[in-house]
């Protein structure tokens, strides 16, 4: 089953003065379960890609259907409930909510979706103890390390069980060590639970672990292959 | 989530939000005491004012109050009297005779109010019979009392002779001689310079009114009955007669308190201004440190609209915790100064003109409570509208970027 379709899809920047065409026309369909792996230098065009396969820029031309959902229709509030249903993000930056614990980064999703409180501490005792960071539950984000932030935004990416988990460069800010582990984690779930991730990075530890490698330079797809 | 969310926002930057809370927290108890001394002290003076000659509600010959000669006596007071006594709603009523006139002592005169009183009765209308500071209040016997103030101008003390001389009800000249046998002393100054007071058959004799009375006073048992009380006096003695309330007397004291009322929203307005901006001020820095927050709240799924009430929320919350502290503080002050009241000595003689006391006692009402209750934290979101709009304008793409 199609989950990402895009059309032409184009996305120019504009100061006034100069314009930068960080797509170009890019077409392209991605199925349900994959592990999708967006790799190219910087200023290729990954990030921008992302951006617009979660709703999060508008394309300048072309369109993005999400589980045949044509998104660039959806109106502000709209984009943000597809999101908040469909879509989990992880940052570069793991962007953890300071003020709040892990288990409370994780919930937040939850509450959004207006999950009952029993059933919010079901799944995410879950997921964290399945991420095996149980124990950080009631610890901030300032006192963890950043493999272990980067495991409760992993948490909270996969807790609304999303169609899709879109990661841009999710290992950039961690050791080698912990970003293998990283992306194994991530491998695994999506084994278990049949999550498709699309991650943007150009970190060859985690090239090597795609299941399908898109290749992007100058906005354009350059090579596009499937190993398993 | 959201609730705690907001908590733990607003003390991220500790120092930047105690200085808006203590700023709530001094203008809340600040207000207080101004608004319940202000109050405190609008309450003395319509108290005074009563309590010291106007009464609750004041019966006359209809004209008397335009035109205060002795012509406008009334004629048939045991009738007027016998309705009196069938209404329960009051509690005292006093016959009074009053005449303009003028009082000569051995080395200075002034003009007076001649106030001729049934002493007994009169102790439960006014404060005279207590305000007595030298001597004794009248009796039954050809005395008079006069103010401190009067007597000193009159240079005369206790046991010394005065003359009364007045405008009879024929147009004639008459006088009679009165020893002072008390002195008092009023919250009232001025009160004190004019009312001099006898008993009414003397008056009624040096005046030539017979057994005839010039006004009724009357004391209800509740403040609130007033107008229905007026009414039903009104209807019960008919048409030659008027029925007047101390607002009806005195509209400058209903003016005064209105103009107070009007007033203290000055007050609430130049604090709330200085609130306002204090809370734009730290809600604009706490959203604009906080875009990449926003970008990845965004991004999760919440909607404008959790955010703005969100930032609300924060800033309410804010308004609340200073307007709880500054309650606190400014009721622990209000009330033992409730019970001592405020000694404003340095203010006596403005204070005494003005007709109240040197003594304020603050009154807290519920009108103020509410307001000081809802005033801040109201101001606070209002504050918080520009911040929370700024906080919705970000695209989630540019505020990911955001450092």
């Amino acid at each position: 089953m199609t989950l990402i379709k895009t059309e032409n899809l184009t996305k120019i920047y504009s100061d006034g003065k100069v314009q930068v065409e960080a797509l170009k026309s890019v077409n392209l369909e991605i199925e349900a379960g994959e592990f999708v792996v967006v790799a190219g230098p910087s200023g290729s065009g990954k990030t921008t890609l992302l951006n617009l396969i979660g709703g999060l820029d508008k394309p300048t031309d072309g369109k993005v259907y999400l589980e045949g959902v044509d998104i660039s229709l959806l109106k502000r509030d709209e984009m943000a409930d597809f999101r908040l249903r469909k879509i989990g993000f992880i940052f570069q930056a793991y962007n953890l909510i300071p003020v709040l614990t892990a288990f409370e980064n994780v919930e937040l999703p939850l509450i959004l979706l207006g999950i009952s409180e029993s059933e919010r501490r079901k799944r995410v005792m879950e997921v964290l103890n399945l991420l095996e960071i149980g124990e950080l539950a009631d610890k901030k984000p300032n006192e963890m390390s950043g493999g272990q932030q980067q495991r409760v935004a992993v948490a909270r990416a996969i807790v609304t069980n999303p169609s899709i988990v879109l990661a841009d460069e999710p290992t950039a800010h961690l050791d080698s060590k912990t970003g293998a582990m990283l992306i194994d984690l991530m491998q695994e779930m999506n084994r278990k639970r049949g999550i498709t991730f699309v991650i943007c990075s150009h970190d060859p530890q985690v090239i090597q672990k795609a299941g399908r490698l898109i290749k992007l330079r100058d906005g354009t797809i350059e090579d596009d292959k499937k190993f398993w | 989530m959201i609730f705690k969310l907001a908590w733990r926002n607003i003390w991220r930057n500790k120092r930047r939000t105690l200085i808006v809370v203590v700023s709530i927290v001094v203008s809340v108890s600040v207000l207080l005491l101004i608004d319940t001394l202000s109050m405190g002290m609008m309450k003395q003076m319509l108290d005074n004012q009563i309590n010291l000659h106007i009464a609750h509600i004041q019966i006359h010959k209809r004209g008397f109050n335009d035109d205060k000669t002795l012509k406008n006596y009334i004629p048939d007071s045991e009738k007027i009297e016998e309705v009196l006594r069938q209404i329960d709603e009051i509690k005292f009523y006093s016959r009074r005779v009053i005449s303009y006139g003028l009082i000569n002592s051995a080395f200075n005169s002034s003009g007076v109010i001649i106030v001729g009183v049934e002493p007994e009765r009169e102790k439960n209308i006014t404060i005279i019979s207590r305000s007595i500071v030298e001597g004794k209040y009248i009796g039954e016997d050809r005395g008079i009392i006069l103010g401190k103030k009067l007597a000193q101008k009159l240079n005369v003390e206790i046991g010394d002779k005065v003359v009364l001389m007045v405008s009879d009800l024929n147009g004639n000249v008459s006088s009679d001689v009165f020893r002072v046998i008390g002195l008092y002393e009023s919250p009232s100054s001025e009160f004190d310079k004019v009312y001099v007071y006898i008993p009414i058959e003397s008056a009624q004799q040096l005046l030539g009114l017979g057994d005839k009375v010039i006004e009724f006073a009357l004391i209800l048992k509740d403040q609130n009955f007033i107008n229905s009380v007026k009414d039903k006096i009104a209807r019960a003695i008919g048409n030659s007669y008027e029925v007047l309330s101390y607002d009806d007397i005195s509209p400058l004291i209903r003016i005064g308190i209105e103009m107070y009322k009007e007033l203290i929203w000055i007050y609430y307005l130049i604090f709330g201004i200085a609130v306002g901006f204090g809370v734009v001020n730290i809600m604009l820095m706490s959203v604009f440190e906080r875009v990449r927050e926003f970008g990845v709240l965004k991004a999760i799924g919440m909607k404008n609209k959790k955010i703005f009430a969100l930032i609300l929320l924060e800033s309410f919350m804010i308004g609340v915790v200073g307007t709880i502290i500054g309650l606190v503080i400014g009721l622990v002050l209000y009330l033992p100064l409730s019970k001592t009241g405020v000694d404003l000595g340095i203010f006596a003689e403005s204070l005494a003109w003005f007709g109240s006391g040197r003594i304020i006692y603050p009154v807290l009402t519920e009108f103020t409570l509410s307001l000081l209750i809802f005033t801040m934290p109201f101001i606070s979101l209002i504050g918080a509208i520009y911040p929370a709009i700024k906080s919705i304008k970000f695209e989630p793409v540019e505020a990911l970027k955001h450092i």
